[in-house]
């Protein structure tokens, strides 16, 4: 029965994920200039850590080489979560702005619905320069793309409870739209540097308020050099916060009140 | 026609009051909701704070005293002063012309009786001084804790507070013209993208222009992403008559091509704007 529901709710996923794609495919412009824009936005993250480098070769011994793999695991998770569950980023909004009732008469789960409502098509461009760095700057092996690709759903399976558990937050602060999306924007700050630098309070905090080390460190680390405890380890850290995220989205709907808004959606 | 009485005509004082009442409405909106402006220090905090332990490392792993004339406590309050400087401008004018566009209210703001690009100036001045006065106080003392103290002249505030001022006209008029070829495509937010990573890679955001290797250096201060906000961080945390006269040298041409460019983009744009239904 649960293989069942999970098996219906992948397909249909992957369904309402075709449509929002195809539907933004059809201003085919603008599709591009996003997709295109994103890429060369990437371009530019990857040239100024190139001109870092280029005066600090090394910083407690993390190189170019590991930023490169640092930037194929952020660009691939975030692209994941953008294209699949975008829509988890406008969770504040829409319960400021009194639109969750749409969702809500709806079968379907309303967190699951919420999330696959939106597809972000900038993202394309994310995951597109994820694997161009990674084919151009990253030796290449058939291991290390496998554990790259399991480690960016995993990695990006933390980030989407993250922004839940934040964006959630809304139900009971009441407009927090900025508030969530400073948060993750924080959380994303940490995942751009070398992660050696990171230790003391800092490493305390994106081991728990922002978990950017299991995002970012993390998986760069287990590809480098894999450890089970490590993976293990993650993994935990991924249920546990997925766990909390939808319990605090549970709570915060049941005190949900409506806006009353009459929104006709097409 | 002599004998029309003439109801109303405001003054030249008069038609700048209805500016600063914008800018005031614009003020008190930004701070409307304290925790939402607290949240906006937030990412301002963690990046000095990230700043701190990479430029420490990196000083100290190399030994090194100075870069480009540069001290590593020079380096992170230089950051902490563009990213508060930065993060003050949000949300861009291009973020609302470009809502204004798609969602049809363009018809009502563009018509009313002021100058639409004055209108969105002084908006976007009254954003600015609400999000400045909370990012650089938090900015400033979590600064202090972190590195340490410096110490600033008064030639550095006074010319990095003028510097500021045009770096801040600069960053509204290249957010304008983004904003305004909304009119030909609304979506303008990956034109948007690629500037705010242009002023991430070449407006010392991440990397103290003096430390970049020298060709790039000598390119990246002729460009208008570096008189935004590095040019007046440089000023107030090193302060260098030389480099003063090259700056308002450079922002002073890049007030005026950017003027013209946005009032001939206005102008053009006016004429193709189609206005959606609201």
């Amino acid at each position: 029965m649960y293989q069942l529901t999970v098996a219906k709710y992948t397909r249909l996923t992957f369904e309402v994920i075709k449509s929002n794609i195809l539907s933004a495919m059809e201003y085919r412009v603008s599709f591009l200039v996003q997709v295109f824009g994103m890429l060369i936005n990437d371009s530019f993250l990857v040239l100024i850590w190139y001109f870092f480098f280029q005066t600090f070769p090394k910083i407690k011994g993390w190189t170019l080489e590991d930023t490169f793999l640092l930037f194929v695991i952020n660009t691939i998770n975030f692209a994941l979560v953008m294209i699949f569950a975008g829509g988890a980023r406008t969770i504040a909004s829409t319960i400021s702005k009194g639109q969750l009732d749409y969702f809500l008469g709806f079968p379907k789960n309303v967190l699951w619905h919420l999330s696959v409502s939106k597809t972000d098509i900038s993202a394309i461009g994310d995951l597109l320069c994820g694997i161009a760095i990674y084919l151009i700057f990253v030796p290449v092996t058939l291991e290390k793309t496998l554990w790259i690709a399991i480690l960016s759903v995993l990695s990006g399976f933390i980030m989407y409870s993250f922004i839940v558990l934040t964006q959630s937050l809304a139900f009971f602060v009441g407009d927090f739209e900025n508030g969530a999306e400073q948060f993750f924007q924080s959380m994303l700050t940490f995942t751009l540097y070398p992660q050696s630098i990171f230790n003391g309070a800092l490493k305390v905090i994106m081991l728990t308020v922002l978990p950017a080390f299991f995002i970012a460190a993390v998986p760069v680390s287990l590809v480098q050099n894999f450890s089970l405890p490590l993976f293990l380890l993650m993994v935990s850290v991924g249920l546990v916060i997925f766990t909390l995220a939808v319990t605090v989205f549970k709570y915060g709907l049941k005190k949900y009140e409506s806006g009353n808004l009459i929104n006709l959606n097409m | 026609m002599s004998d029309i009485p003439i109801l109303y005509s405001p003054g030249l004082s008069g038609k700048w009051l209805k500016y600063i009442a914008i800018a005031k409405i614009s003020y008190f909106s930004a701070t409307a909701y304290v925790l939402n402006l607290l949240a906006g220090s937030l990412i301002i905090l963690i990046r000095a704070w990230i700043y701190t332990q990479l430029y420490t490392v990196a000083y100290t792993s190399y030994s090194l005293e100075q870069v480009g004339g540069l001290t590593v406590v020079m380096v992170v309050w230089s950051l902490t002063l563009t990213q508060s400087f930065q993060t003050s401008a949000r949300p861009y004018a291009s973020v609302l012309i470009e809502e204004e566009v798609k969602s049809g209210t363009l018809a009502y703001s563009i018509n009313r009786p002021y100058s639409y690009i004055l209108f969105h100036y002084f908006q976007f001045m009254g954003r600015v001084v609400a999000n400045l006065g909370t990012n650089l106080i938090l900015g400033f003392i979590f600064t202090l804790i972190l590195i340490g103290n410096i110490s600033f002249t008064w030639q550095g505030v006074l010319f990095g507070t003028i510097t500021l001022f045009f770096g801040y006209i600069i960053e509204f008029l290249f957010s304008m013209i983004i904003g305004l070829m909304a009119f030909w495509i609304e979506d303008v937010s990956a034109i948007r993208w690629i500037y705010s990573k242009g002023q991430l890679v070449f407006g010392g955001l991440l990397v103290p222009l003096s430390l970049l290797p020298e060709k790039v250096r000598n390119i990246a201060e002729w460009l208008p992403f570096s008189q935004m906000y590095y040019v007046p961080a440089r000023l107030l945390v090193n302060f260098d008559y030389s480099l003063l006269h090259k700056f308002l040298i450079t922002q002073a041409v890049w007030v005026v091509i950017l003027g013209v460019a946005t009032y001939w983009t206005y102008k053009k744009g006016q004429k193709y704007v189609s206005i959606n239904g609201g």
